[in-house]
């Protein structure tokens, strides 16, 4: 499996600073997008101290081979080791950044979000709070790996709400979850096999406020490599004013096994054929 | 009916209707609102209603009571209005209002991201938290059941990713001379149950189609993986967040 990755993050055209964090490490597998908020720039404190917790402690527990248990807080036995991992890391890096918060005048309030991206040969792990976003593109579809933690995102999963109005809403950027705003936060953490040609976007709001997702779908297929891509996603939301930050990772998986059929294969899987259709006939007369 | 929201930093600690004439706040357990916080006195400000008048009084408090940061000794509270007591904000929320008065103050640049924390939000997040919960109780988790002669009956889909194969580290263990060690696995993800084919030499059948890659899982479909064949829906009552 290559896998190659491409992160940039860009202040925009209209914020003082740059509010949002990232992180890209290939070795590890790990990319992390937060984008913070807070006045006063103390945003940029809560997204780059989220970034390098949850970096250190993921890090740490891997070299440790830590154990579901020792990770900080109840394990989530619906997640492999490594998603329990990145469980923890996120606990931890909201407690710490809420700690932050009550401590200092100039923190007061400030949080952040996160969107995270682990990927293994085995498993791909995607895990987010807050609004910042995943996305996959896979055999030609793309689809949203994160959910928003968004009080218009949950009122229309509600169905209290439809997604026209969302996207019309002047509350559209208030968050029901951040890390940050209280002692405990609870990630939404999803497992899935990894795919030959699987292509994933981690962005800060910055990009699908001003870019709809049909569009990011066609620049994602248009590209064909993340740092093409990357540049082309960035270039589009500043032609549109970059009212916001705006920072994206991409990533593109090649070279996996593929699954398609060689001649052997396909012999191969005709004589399997036979013999299931022999063992279902039998199952069918001797029970 | 008027309703005080307690807040600290921003998050809603608890909200009190006012229902009695006169209420207290304190550190002191007796207070109607009880507050656990050395910056607030024993008894620390209270609140009456005075006929049509709502109005906050502080107790001589070692730190002050202030509304909207000036500091008071008695006041009269309109909608809106912040109520200080040490480090917690006590929102006084008018019975039937619409908008809120002097919001000139709250300047919300709405194209920053924010924490929730006004009124009006409150409010729609404690309908919809009340909404919510009621869907939280009956999240479903994923179940397949076998309608083949295989004895493997219905297996809940307890892991976000469940592995089927031939391995020994699969959730869904099936055998067979040609099972790959992961023939398919089934992921739960935002849009919901998703099956995908790993690779092997058997075929993966849903509703008797081959799926070479991914499909989503919809109520009963059916599965076929070489001779099992199983059936795929939901029940309430998922697994432990």
């Amino acid at each position: 499996m290559i896998v190659k990755a491409t992160g940039i993050s860009d202040v925009g055209l209209k914020r003082e600073g740059n509010e949002d964090a990232f992180s890209t490490d290939d070795s590890l597998g790990l990319y992390i997008v937060a984008d913070g908020m807070g006045g006063h720039l103390a945003g940029e404190v809560a997204s780059q101290v989220s970034v390098e917790m949850i970096n250190k402690t993921f890090r740490k527990w891997i070299d440790d081979e830590a154990t579901a248990d020792e990770i900080y807080g109840k394990p989530d036995n619906t997640l492999s080791l490594l998603g329990n991992y990145l469980l923890g890391s996120i606990r931890l890096a909201n407690r710490v950044v809420f700690e932050m918060a009550l401590e200092q005048k100039q923190h007061h309030g400030m949080g952040t979000t996160v969107a995270i991206v682990l990927v293994t040969p085995t498993l791909i792990i995607s895990a987010n709070v807050g609004d910042s976003r995943i996305y996959l593109t896979r055999d030609g579809e793309m689809e949203a790996l994160s959910k928003d933690h968004s009080l218009v995102a949950e009122q229309v999963e509600l169905g209290m709400m439809t997604e026209e109005e969302a996207e019309l809403s002047p509350m559209k950027h208030i968050l029901t979850r951040n890390l940050g705003s209280g002692e405990d936060v609870v990630p939404d953490i999803f497992e899935i096999e990894p795919a030959n040609d699987d292509r994933f976007i981690l962005c800060s709001d910055g990009l699908t406020d001003l870019v709809s997702d049909d569009e990011i779908f066609e620049m994602v297929l248009g590209e064909d490599n993340p740092e093409d891509l990357c540049r082309k996603l960035v270039d589009t939301v500043l032609d549109r004013g970059a009212h916001d930050n705006t920072t994206i990772i991409t990533i593109f998986i090649s070279d996996m096994e593929k699954r398609r059929d060689g001649p052997i294969k396909i012999v191969g899987m005709l004589i399997v054929d036979l013999v299931t259709g022999i063992q279902k006939a039998i199952k069918k007369i001797i029970p | 009916m008027a309703r005080l929201i307690l807040m600290f930093n921003k998050q809603v600690v608890k909200e009190v209707p006012l229902l009695k004439d006169s209420i207290t706040i304190g550190r002191d357990e007796e207070n109607t609102i009880h507050v656990d916080n050395l910056a607030v006195s024993g008894y620390h400000a209270r609140i009456d209603i005075a006929g049509d008048d709502v109005i906050v009084t502080d107790l001589q408090s070692t730190n002050g009571t202030f509304v909207n940061d000036k500091k008071i000794v008695s006041h009269k509270l309109v909608h809106g209005d912040n109520i200080i007591v040490g480090k917690h904000v006590i929102l006084f929320v008018a019975s039937d209002t619409g908008a809120i008065p002097g919001q000139e103050e709250q300047k919300m640049d709405m194209d920053k991201t924010m924490m929730l924390d006004t009124a009006k939000q409150k409010e729609l997040l404690a309908k919809q938290k009340g909404v919510a919960k009621a869907a939280k109780a009956k999240e479903k988790v994923g179940v397949v059941s076998f309608i083949d002669n295989s004895g493997l009956g219905e297996i809940e889909l307890s892991k976000k990713l469940t592995k089927i194969g031939k391995a020994d580290s699969s959730e869904i263990k099936l055998s067979g001379m040609f099972m790959a060690p992961t023939v398919a696995t089934i992921s739960k993800r935002p849009s919901g149950y998703t099956i995908g084919f790993a690779g092997g030499m058997t075929k993966l059948k849903v509703n008797g189609e081959i799926v070479k890659e991914n499909i989503q899982l919809k109520e009963f479909d059916t599965v076929e993986i070489a001779s099992y064949k199983f059936q795929f829906f939901q029940k309430e009552g998922g697994a432990k967040e």
